[in-house]
């Protein structure tokens, strides 16, 4: 046996006010889940209320969180010091939570007078999205449902499932539209917990997106950045001199070579944001690396992928992936998350792909300055949950600055809702600025253009990319240095 | 309580499990219809825990014949044969209605339904949907119940059944706040499922408490092979708090195969022919004979290997399975599962006619909560049909029933507010009284049995159930009512395996020496109801 300590969260809507937590120290056996951590805390207090009852994963009754994060109390490992919260739903008691009223919206099928019968293709389409258990580990996390009448992942699974059955005789994208398909930010915080792995905005919401597009559909601000696409090769039109005006094919390092890649800008740093881009070259430079930057390259096609215009998406792939092979590239090196994920998830690439932070974090770089400032990292999703890239930013910024965190959450940019679902796009961003006045920081750091764009719209604090954020302190240095020899010099 | 707080309907249906959620579908189309779920409508009961298939003769070569054959061999002639016609007649025709109502089975590249061997079958009759079959189901019925107009109470535990001049009216429950509440029907259908969890190793959801047998009882219905408790040959058996889970016999099906820790494939010596896919019963002994006598695992069990067929063919057939071991730390593509019996199926339950009617009137059960289609030994396959061609039998007979419309006497609802506040005035902590329970039920009642064993448990059985329980708040009342049905439950598995002075199928008695094998077995049916127990004799066939 071994005796556990942990923290749970205790409210009676009924009768207190508020809600508390609680500590209990019981003994489980060996291999324990946090399920029978709660069954033994059960035995000792009775009053606690939780929701449990296969046991094995397959009915979906006992989401919870733990530190955070939603996952199924009856297949996690109990550990020491666990803080177990319900889901983020209205809550009934405890860990029990209201369930019913998302339960009793899921679509039902609709089957056709004619008898029909899926064949075997239709059939391994559909099992991936049937093997969903409802645990609504995914509506518990979806940013756009907290600010908007969205119907949620667990919807739009349904509306996918039934929009691909042959038995089903209902017009599932237009129920899909009603319910709020252009909503989501494809943040794939939904599917991240999905204890399944349902991988919903990839194979439910774009898949939703694109039958609405070959339906004719699709958002009239979507469709106008697909045609400024298959126009100018950019998602964003060109106002002011782009990154690739200013920057040769080749940036030799300052000192020694340490490495070499190719870098791919993506339209936002191009177009809309050149000096982040031009700051990132900078520290790569200054730490070794020559970037070979190819200038034919285009748009990675993401805003066409999350909207569900795909019809281009290959001329695209082809273009960009022979911009980088034929000067025989084998690392790209991405800053924009978006289309970092895109080349890492989306596209079957002969080379590597990284984001700048894994590969400033792997060469180990120059000590910047540093600077007497709080800042809050703000996680991209499409860098946190795309491309798994967690520790990296942390490690970089805490190299310059004193890091705050913040709850992780989606700022409302991705998905195509910033132009699509301006509101809910907004709604997000507004949140998020205040998460961010709480935090009491001077400055905001992220690693994503639309993330950097669309929060320092709605935030009263300036929003800094991680390598500005880094040459910032390498300035610092420089200044220090330059000051001390000047001091020596005088001396 | 004042009157008007007493729901009405025509059909009551308790249990929201595939039986249940079946027969409110089909009990809706005659008149308004209630479905009372104890959990989470179609997260209770064991259908979305079910595994590995679904039985029913589809493909070329098969026939309901065989099919019935099959089952009344496994289920060694105890079997009432009436329902096992309806059950294997009726099953291809449930299986396809769940198809056209948007269930998901595996279909073979040729374009037939996928159908994979399943024990005590001569031809591959099990449906599935991966080894999510019951899933599936859930599913599928789930979409059809939110379409209808059942009236669905969720988390509302019914707690015991009202009879009025010798029908049964209605039923009291507590909602989830603990509080009394009624129900009023002309027809009252019981599709509560099983009891496996008075076991201390179990595969059974925590639903499966019996309190369908256990009211039934009280109201006065008989039920038949109460001692006809199947062990599941492979439970798993790490880690410990979670043992008894399910591995499915897909898994075997598949061609997994069983070793003991000499690595010998042991059930050469208890069947050559059928080996692991010989019946759940003798698979079970052999696991549990092979662990007694010393070639176990280092976990107590038997390994249960797959590692010799291809990684996709895991990942294909067996996805579930394979997703739970890797949580639990095996990889099965690369390593032996350790396993072990663990309780898993009532083949026995309340007595039913074909039309699902239970001994008393205005009462009626299908699924695991009705006895006689299994017999003395279910065929794996066969649980999940019989929730479908049952369940639709329960419902369109208690449809049919005539409204009533009897009042229940509200009286009687004062004995059940007494039963309330006693158990805030009671002592013991109904966990401790489960966790007796199940560990005197393993011990004493379980794979194989003696009269001295029966007799000293039922001796504690007994006791556990005189406990005053406590109950700490009002939510924790339907907890004491459910460990008081587990506790009566107990003792009629208990008091029929005592009736049974033979071994039969699962019921295995060490103590009595039989000249007879199971076809040619003098006895019938164990019967116990609060009027009358016994044991029906039978002629033996010529």
């Amino acid at each position: 046996m071994k005796r556990f300590t942990v923290t749970v969260y205790r409210h009676n809507p009924a009768k207190d006010q508020r809600s508390r937590y609680q500590t209990y120290t019981v003994a489980v056996e060996e291999g324990a889940r946090v399920l029978h951590l709660l069954h033994a805390i059960h035995a000792e207090d009775p009053s606690l209320s939780y929701r449990y009852c296969c046991g094995t994963g397959q009915c979906g009754s006992c989401a919870v969180r733990v530190n955070g994060e939603p996952v199924l109390a009856c297949m996690t490992e109990a550990r020491d010091g666990m803080v177990i919260d319900p889901l983020n739903l209205p809550v009934k008691k405890d860990l029990l939570v209201d369930m019913e009223p998302v339960l009793g919206k899921i679509a039902s099928i609709v089957p056709k007078d004619v008898e029909c019968i899926p064949s075997r293709d239709e059939v391994e389409a559909l099992k991936p999205l049937r093997s969903c258990i409802e645990c609504l580990a995914c509506v518990s996390v979806c940013p756009a449902m907290e600010v908007a009448e969205f119907a949620g992942p667990l919807s739009m699974k349904q509306e996918m499932r039934l929009a691909i059955d042959p038995r089903d005789s209902c017009d599932r994208i237009t129920d899909a539209i009603r319910d709020g398909l252009f909503m989501c930010t494809t943040c794939q915080y939904c599917w991240k917990v999905c204890p399944k792995k349902i991988e919903i905005p990839g194979k439910a919401i774009e898949k939703l997106r694109r039958m609405a597009n070959q339906r004719g559909l699709t958002l009239p601000r979507h469709a106008e950045v697909a045609t400024l696409i298959s126009e100018t090769g950019r998602s964003v039109p060109k106002n002011q001199p782009t990154f690739l005006d200013q920057v040769p094919e080749v940036i030799e390092p300052a000192g020694p070579v340490r490495g070499t890649v190719g870098f791919f800008v993506g339209c936002m740093y191009n177009n809309r944001l050149p000096q982040t881009a031009l700051d990132a070259m900078e520290v790569l430079s200054r730490n070794g690396i020559r970037v070979i930057i190819p200038h034919e390259q285009v748009c990675c096609g993401s805003p066409l992928i999350r909207t569900g215009q795909t019809d281009i998406l290959p001329d695209l792939m082809e273009k960009n992936i022979a911009a980088f092979t034929c000067r025989g590239i084998d690392t790209v090196v991405t800053m924009c998350a978006g289309c970092g994920s895109t080349l890492k998830n989306d596209y079957r690439t002969p080379f590597v792909v990284k984001d700048v932070n894994e590969i400033l974090t792997e060469i180990g770089i120059e000590e910047p300055a540093r600077l007497p400032i709080r800042v809050a990292y703000h996680d991209p999703c499409h860098l946190l949950r795309g491309q798994g890239i967690q520790k990296q930013p942390r490690e970089l910024i805490a190299r310059v600055a004193e890091l705050v965190e913040l709850p992780v959450k989606c700022c409302g940019a991705g998905g195509g809702t910033r132009s699509g679902q301006p509101e809910v796009s907004k709604a997000l961003a507004g949140k998020r600025a205040e998460e961010i006045e709480k935090a009491g920081v001077e400055w905001v750091i992220s690693s994503c253009p639309f993330c950097e764009f669309h929060i320092g719209e709605h935030s009263k604090r300036p929003v800094k990319n991680i390598t500005t954020l880094l040459l910032e302190g390498y300035r610092r240095k420089d200044q220090d240095r330059g000051g001390e020899a000047g001091e020596s010099a005088a001396a | 309580m004042r009157a008007d707080d007493t729901v009405e309907c025509h059909v009551l249906v308790i249990g929201s499990g595939g039986a249940g959620v079946r027969a409110a579908i089909e009990a809706e189309k005659h008149g308004d219809t209630v479905l009372v779920s104890k959990s989470l409508a179609g997260k209770g009961g064991c259908t979305p825990m079910a595994e590995g298939g679904y039985n029913a003769a589809l493909r070329e070569g098969d026939s309901c014949v065989l099919h019935k054959e099959d089952t009344i061999r496994g289920g060694a002639y105890l079997n009432n044969p009436e329902l096992v016609d309806i059950l294997v007649n009726e099953a291809p025709e449930r299986f396809l209605e769940l198809v056209r109502w948007g269930a998901v089975f595996d279909r073979t590249e040729e374009g037939e339904w996928a159908q994979r061997s399943f024990g005590g079958q001569r031809i591959p009759r099990t449906c599935y949907a991966g080894d999510r079959t019951g899933h599936e189901m859930m599913m599928t019925l789930l979409e059809r119940l939110r379409a209808s107009n059942v009236s669905v109470l969720q988390e509302v535990s019914i707690i015991d059944l009202l009879k009025r001049e010798g029908r049964v009216v209605g039923a009291v429950a507590l909602d989830r706040n603990g509080e009394l509440t009624a129900f009023q029907a002309d027809a009252t259908i019981l599709a509560t499922g099983g009891a496996a969890r008075i076991y201390d190793i179990s595969t059974n959801s925590a639903t499966g408490t019996g309190d369908g047998f256990a009211m039934g009882y009280r109201a006065g219905a008989e039920l038949i092979d109460m001692e006809m408790v199947q062990f599941h040959p492979t439970g798993a058996v790490y880690p410990y708090d979670a043992r008894g889970r399910l591995v499915t016999e897909a898994v075997r099906g598949e061609g997994g195969i069983l070793l003991n820790s000499k690595g010998e494939r042991f059930m050469e010596r208890y069947d050559p022919e059928r080996m692991e896919l010989s019946t759940r019963d003798v698979v079970a002994r052999s696991i549990a004979r092979e662990i007694a006598e010393g070639r176990a695992t280092p976990h107590y069990g038997v390994y249960l290997d797959v590692t010799h067929l291809s990684p996709e063919k895991i990942e294909e057939k067996l996805p579930m399975m394979l997703e739970q071991f890797l949580a639990f730390g095996t990889d099965i593509r690369k390593e032996k599962m350790e396993v072990a019996p663990s309780a898993h199926h009532f083949m026995g339950g309340l007595r039913i006619t074909p039309r699902c009617e239970t001994t008393v009137p205005g009462l009626y059960a299908c699924g695991e909560a009705a006895g006689g289609v299994h017999g003395a030994n279910r065929l794996g396959g066969n649980s999940l049909a019989e929730t479908q061609v049952f369940g639709r039998r329960a419902g369109d007979t208690a449809g049919r029933a005539p409204s009533r419309g009897t009042r229940i006497d509200t009286r009687q609802l004062e004995n059940y507010r007494r039963k309330l506040d006693e158990f805030h005035s009671g002592g013991v902590n109904p966990v401790t009284v489960v966790k007796k329970l199940q560990e005197a039920m393993w011990n004493g009642a379980g794979i194989t049995r003696n009269v001295h064993d029966l007799e000293r448990t039922l001796v504690d059985v007994e006791k556990l159930a005189k406990k005053k329980l406590l109950a700490q708040t009002p939510m924790n009342r339907a907890e004491c009512f459910t460990v008081q049905n587990m506790c009566l439950v107990a003792s009629l598995v208990i008091r029929s395996a005592l009736l049974r002075g033979e071994s039969r199928g699962a019921h295995v008695r060490t103590d009595i020496f039989q000249s007879w094998d199971a076809a040619n077995s003098p006895y019938g049916h164990t019967y116990i109801s609060i009027h009358h127990a016994g044991i029906e004799e039978r002629k033996v066939p010529a």
